[in-house]
């Protein structure tokens, strides 16, 4: 049957995006700004975590376009896109390396972030693993990557600007709705189960990084008996 | 009169090299332990505004903040300790000896809110209290931002 529209992104790809790009900005903001903000910042990181495992699972087990399989930009792939012959549905090559590069920057960010500290009051809910010196390091590459990761951004929204007005291909609406304008094969798979899959290795992954596993630093109750002065 | 003159010029002298005195490296050592030292009263602080509220903890981590914030730490920012190791190799700029006026907005911020500090940790609102780091905490950033550097 021939449809003039196809499903292109599930209702969970949507909505992973749609809480990525809040958790993201308001992270970007609450670093900037730090101060009172930082704890929110890591309670963000937290979020974003579970998100880019979501995403990461997702491809794996999402529907046709969500997969990473489906999109990998391989040279063969990204040569013939730049030739203008590649024809497709979902992500096209380069935005597939967008995609990759988005979403390994993003992993970049919380891992360091995890292990940061600031030198105020603020440390990473896994900053107890390892010495203070790795985690100025990390710190230090968490800063960095946050601009690279910024100018990714930027240049993701600046693409998809580019190609509504110079290509006009309409990408943010299919991000929305789910639905694209044309002929071609709808998403399949990624059913309740898969979603379920998902949802709980992501939990999983948040309640790793949130470090509530970790001993105690100290049992609390007996406080130790130190001068009083 | 000789004798007074004398004197003063000795101690002046005195107290020229008593300053000129402090070793590049100890310089650096001196600012390292202030700033870890701080690090320490300021997670006391937040420990207890998250937890249970210990007024008289609080008290006394503000004003040891305060006590170091007035205590003209610029004075260890001697030329020539933009580089060295003190307990470890600093990481501060080099903007921080030639970008005076910046330095000092970003030193007076900081002093400005450590008193302020103070002054809400002796009037003991744990809700104030809590903001008040968080500004704290930001005229830290404010200077780390600019002048140490990211590993």
């Amino acid at each position: 049957m021939d449809s003039p529209r196809i499903r292109l992104w599930d209702l969970p790809t949507r909505l992973f995006h749609w809480t990525l790009v809040a958790c993201v900005g308001a992270a970007v903001v609450t670093g900037q700004l730090g101060g009172g903000l930082i704890d929110l910042h890591g309670k963000l990181g937290l979020a974003i975590v579970g998100l880019v495992v979501f995403r990461l699972v997702w491809g794996m087990v999402g529907s046709t376009y969500a997969r990473f399989a489906q999109f990998f930009p391989t040279p063969a792939k990204v040569k013939a896109y730049l030739r203008g012959e590649w024809q497709g549905e979902g992500h096209n090559p380069l935005g597939a390396m967008a995609v990759f590069g988005l979403l390994i920057l993003l992993a970049v960010q919380v891992a360091t972030g995890l292990f940061s500290n600031d030198d105020i009051a603020f440390v990473g809910p896994l900053y107890e693993l390892i010495d203070k010196e790795l985690s100025n390091r990390l710190t230090g590459i968490h800063h960095l990557a946050a601009n690279i990761l910024i100018a990714l951004i930027v240049l993701h929204v600046a693409a998809i600007v580019f190609y509504g007005h110079a290509k006009k291909q309409k990408l943010l609406k299919p991000m929305i709705t789910g639905w694209k304008e044309g002929h071609g094969e709808s998403a399949k798979g990624g059913g309740l189960i898969a979603l379920l899959v998902a949802l709980l290795i992501a939990s999983g992954a948040v309640y790793g990084a949130s470090g509530a596993w970790l001993p105690e630093p100290l049992p609390p109750p007996p406080p130790a008996e130190t001068p009083n002065w | 009169m000789k004798s007074k003159l004398l004197l003063a010029l000795i101690s002046m002298t005195l107290a020229g090299t008593a300053a000129a005195q402090v070793k590049p490296e100890d310089a650096i050592k001196y600012r390292q332990s202030g700033y870890a030292f701080m690090a320490w009263n300021m997670a006391r602080i937040k420990a207890n505004a998250e937890g249970t509220y210990n007024k008289d903890e609080v008290v006394k981590a503000a004003n040891a903040i305060q006590a170091i914030a007035n205590s003209g730490m610029g004075a260890l920012y001697l030329p020539g300790t933009d580089k060295g190791k003190g307990w470890e190799e600093t990481r501060v700029k080099p903007e921080l000896f030639t970008d005076k006026e910046k330095v000092g907005k970003a030193g007076m911020a900081f002093n400005k809110e450590a008193n302020e500090m103070a002054k809400v940790a002796a009037a003991g609102d744990v809700a104030a209290v809590k903001e008040q780091l968080g500004k704290l905490g930001g005229t830290c950033k404010g200077c780390h931002d600019d002048f140490k550097m990211k590993k």
